[in-house]
């Protein structure tokens, strides 16, 4: 059956068509549609299967391989820097392995379209000793589940799915089963202490030994079965190009472009490598070359002195590939001696940037606008997080982002390290939930001084605006959890005049002053796309600026920076129509002159079609 | 055929929604396709930019100097990202009357859209859709006609098609006129 999918939408049916029928992890770009997509087939094939978001990555991770412990075919969502999260259970877990199947599946992101580090999560599965998968496409991805699932059940080892952004958000038609004959499995756990409990040494040592075991036998599945028909079909000659994953369509384009015949190789299982049998095969050859991304996964395995890649400076060594990359290389080893097919020629004139920014309408505009009103950004210091709220960068609103969780343990160590200003922290609810608790817990402990500031829109905004957990389960209230840690906790909730938040904050600074410990405050908001309960919040007030008044003082421009506002030819500031959504936030405060007045036309033009 | 879309815009203004009119349309005509959508952070109003690559493909991301056309949503957008149009490329254009058509290596097709959008003329919803309608309109080595387009708007969302389909037909008007 041929549809034309997105690749999370065609991992989604790779999971089913492989009857997984557990499946967890925490959404992270660009692996999120994938747990997304099973949920939704899950909801109109009225399948039997779990799938839900755990609170972080590492809970996700054990929740699923649980499953497969206890006999399930199950698997684990999440992008490569949630891999971090989770890699002390995945290391665990790979000495102990499964009895079901376990596909980890883990979405790179070379290019840092969305990541705060490239990374290569094959490098990780060699790291972990567990077989990776490296789909090329949406319809590799798709087969390459099933293959994994199938891997991992046989050889009772936790199995790495690893596609990249060019693969989760690229579109194509694939072809998948005709039918879906769901068969879910039904779990039984065996007790097996030595096994499944994994203290140290006797028991582990032996599972060191079976680990390795286990990789050489799948070297010798890779060769057989995945390898060595790639090279029967291969004819010798000048150049050898081996590649996993998006490098092996970029380098067979590349070919093609420049009108070079060579033969090349496409490992599925870029790990583990029957490293003998291949280097057998470039006598073949005078040069080969490795195409793959973003690390040199490939070539550290099959090293030898033909061998052509990043770690000779053949190829680029950072950063997403393109085909010019390949083309070059080809110059440096000699193979290629034609034109440059792919000449950079940028519009002659500098194009104004449009950096990230907060959505227009956005609550965390205005927090972050009176946080840093209040709290003198020179006397102030503000760690943050991961999620859309980093955004507020853009606003000098936010001084330092680390990873997930981590602007509570800043905010610790700069109140000892920097005592003499202001820490105010700042982090989303899903973000609270994912890392931020732990630090929390440490800093009432220690007393350490500083404002953490609980964005709560109620939403994973960023990634797809998945629901967390206090919007599953309305028990869990992050003012209750904050107060079950021993921090002093206030509660602000959000309107879009902006003189309540500042008066809100000038408070808070004096309770500040008088603390002796962390102080946490909830703000309560919600997310402009949030199409449950925008409507609920945005009193269409559309703003347009009287152009007499504007005195092009830049404050809305560089202090407030709502995506609409931006300077017009007469040196005025103008509100572009096709971004205000209508919050109406500017309309008090933000100028000092008073020129944003409602554009009361185009309120009721919204009204009408709505 | 080989055929190579990038459109460009901000995020709000629906260029994800254009590739995969674009994938269905390819899809109908049993026409292999590989396209890819590059988001910036930002959610909305950040840069966006998607490829299309129609035809016997094996990466979906497009290189300089090698599309067949670019759809600029808007004027920017558009001008940031020329050079991965071809020299025998078509560029179509939502942008005012001052659009540098004359420095762009390829043949260029503007219209200020968002003039009729301010004026009512069409939703401002639809502005994606309009500039699908100046392509089939005016570019003749595009891959896909009218029927086509419609076709692909009716399988995505057959409610919201008819509205689609008469901004497309508007579109294919103007330029004709």
């Amino acid at each position: 059956m041929k549809q034309t999918l997105m690749g999370n939408d065609a991992i989604a049916w790779g999971i089913i068509h492989s009857d997984i029928d557990m499946v967890s992890g925490y959404p992270g770009t660009p692996s999120s549609e994938i747990l997304g997509n099973v949920n939704k087939l899950k909801h109109q094939m009225n399948l039997d299967l779990y799938a839900e978001w755990g609170t972080n990555e590492k809970v996700g991770f054990e929740v699923a391989y649980a499953g497969a412990v206890a006999g399930r075919r199950a698997a684990a969502t999440m992008k490569q820097v949630g891999l971090n999260v989770a890699s002390d259970a995945l290391m665990s877990a790979a000495y102990i392995g499964n009895l079901g199947a376990f596909v980890l599946i883990v979405a790179d992101d070379p290019g840092f379209h969305s990541s705060q580090t490239e990374q290569d999560s094959r490098v990780f599965a060699k790291f972990a000793k567990i077989p990776v998968l490296d789909p090329a496409t949406p319809q590799d991805a798709y087969d390459f589940v099933k293959i994994a699932a199938d891997i991992s059940e046989t050889f009772q080892t936790p199995t790495m799915l690893r596609p990249v952004m060019r693969v989760c958000h690229a579109r194509q038609i694939v072809d998948i089963d005709e039918e879906t004959n769901f068969k879910p499995g039904k779990g039984e756990f065996k007790r097996e202490i030595g096994r499944w409990a994994a203290v140290p040494r006797a028991g582990r040592i032996i599972q060191g030994y079976e680990q390795i075991e286990r990789i050489n036998a799948l070297k010798e599945y890779n060769w057989e079965n995945l390898i060595k028909p790639e090279f029967d079909k291969c004819k010798g000659g000048k150049l050898l190009i081996l590649t996993s994953g998006t490098g092996d369509g970029f380098a067979r384009e590349t070919l093609e472009d420049i009108g070079i015949e060579a033969d090349v190789v496409k490992f599925k299982m870029p790990y583990p490598l029957p490293e003998n049998q291949i280097r057998e095969q470039f006598k073949n050859y005078e040069k080969v070359l490795v195409v793959e991304e973003p690390m040199p996964c490939i070539e550290e395995q099959i090293l030898t002195e033909k061998v052509h890649g990043k770690l000779d400076g053949t190829m680029h060594v950072i950063d997403e590939m393109q085909k010019v990359y390949i083309q070059n290389a080809l110059i440096k080893i000699g193979v290629y001696t034609g034109a440059d097919l792919y000449p950079v020629v940028p519009f002659k004139e500098e194009i104004a940037a449009r950096p990230p920014n907060l959505c227009p309408g956005c609550p965390h505009r205005d927090i972050y606008y009176a946080i840093t009103k209040v709290f003198r950004k020179k006397k102030s210091i503000y760690p943050s997080d991961i999620g859309c709220y980093t955004l507020a960068i853009n606003q000098g609103a936010i001084d330092t982002v680390l990873c997930m969780g981590a602007s509570v343990s800043m905010a610790s160590g700069f109140s000892i390290a920097d005592p003499d200003k202001y820490v105010v922290a700042t982090i989303g609810d899903s973000t609270f939930f994912h890392g931020g608790i732990p630090p929390l817990v440490n800093a009432v402990y220690q007393k350490h001084k500083f404002m953490l500031v609980v964005l709560d829109n109620s939403v994973v905004a960023m990634t797809g605006r998945q629901l967390p957990p206090q919007r599953e389960n309305k028990e869990i209230d992050i003012m209750k959890i904050a107060e079950g840690c021993g921090a002093d906790v206030y509660e602000h909730i959000y309107s879009n005049d902006i003189q309540h938040s500042l008066d809100f904050f000038k408070d808070m600074k004096k309770v500040y002053d008088e603390a002796d410990g962390p102080i946490v405050v909830v703000v309560r908001e919600f997310c402009v796309l949030d199409k449950e309960v925008v409507d609920d919040h945005i009193p269409l007030e559309f703003a347009e600026v009287v152009p007499e008044d504007c005195t092009a003082c830049d404050q809305c421009t560089t202090i407030y920076k709502c995506p609409p506002m931006a300077y017009n030819a007469d040196g005025k500031v103008e509100i572009d129509p096709f971004l205000c959504i209508g919050c109406g936030a500017c309309l008090s405060v933000v100028c000092p002159t008073d020129a944003f007045v409602q554009d009361t036309s185009r309120g009721i033009i919204r009204e009408e079609n709505k | 055929m080989r055929y190579q879309v990038v459109i460009a815009g901000f995020g709000g203004q629906g260029s994800v929604f254009l590739v995969k009119i674009l994938a269905l349309c390819a899809g109908n005509k049993d026409v292999a396709c590989l396209g890819t959508e590059n988001h910036g952070m930002s959610q909305r109003g950040g840069a966006v930019s998607c490829t299309i690559k129609l035809g016997n493909y094996t990466n979906p991301v497009i290189d300089a100097n090698q599309a067949d056309l670019l759809i600029g949503l808007e004027k920017n957008e558009a001008l940031r990202n020329v050079q991965f149009l071809k020299p025998t490329g078509t560029l179509a254009v939502n942008a005012e009357s001052d659009f540098p058509s004359s420095d762009i290596n390829a043949t260029v097709f503007q219209v200020d859209a968002f003039d009729k959008a301010k004026k009512k003329e069409l939703p401002i919803q639809g502005l994606n859709v309009y500039m699908l309608g100046v392509v089939v309109s005016k570019c003749e080595d595009f891959p896909f006609t009218e029927e086509d387009v419609k076709q692909a708007l009716r399988d995505f969302n057959p409610k919201v098609a008819e509205q689609n389909i008469e901004v497309l037909e508007k579109a294919i008007a103007d330029t004709k006129a």
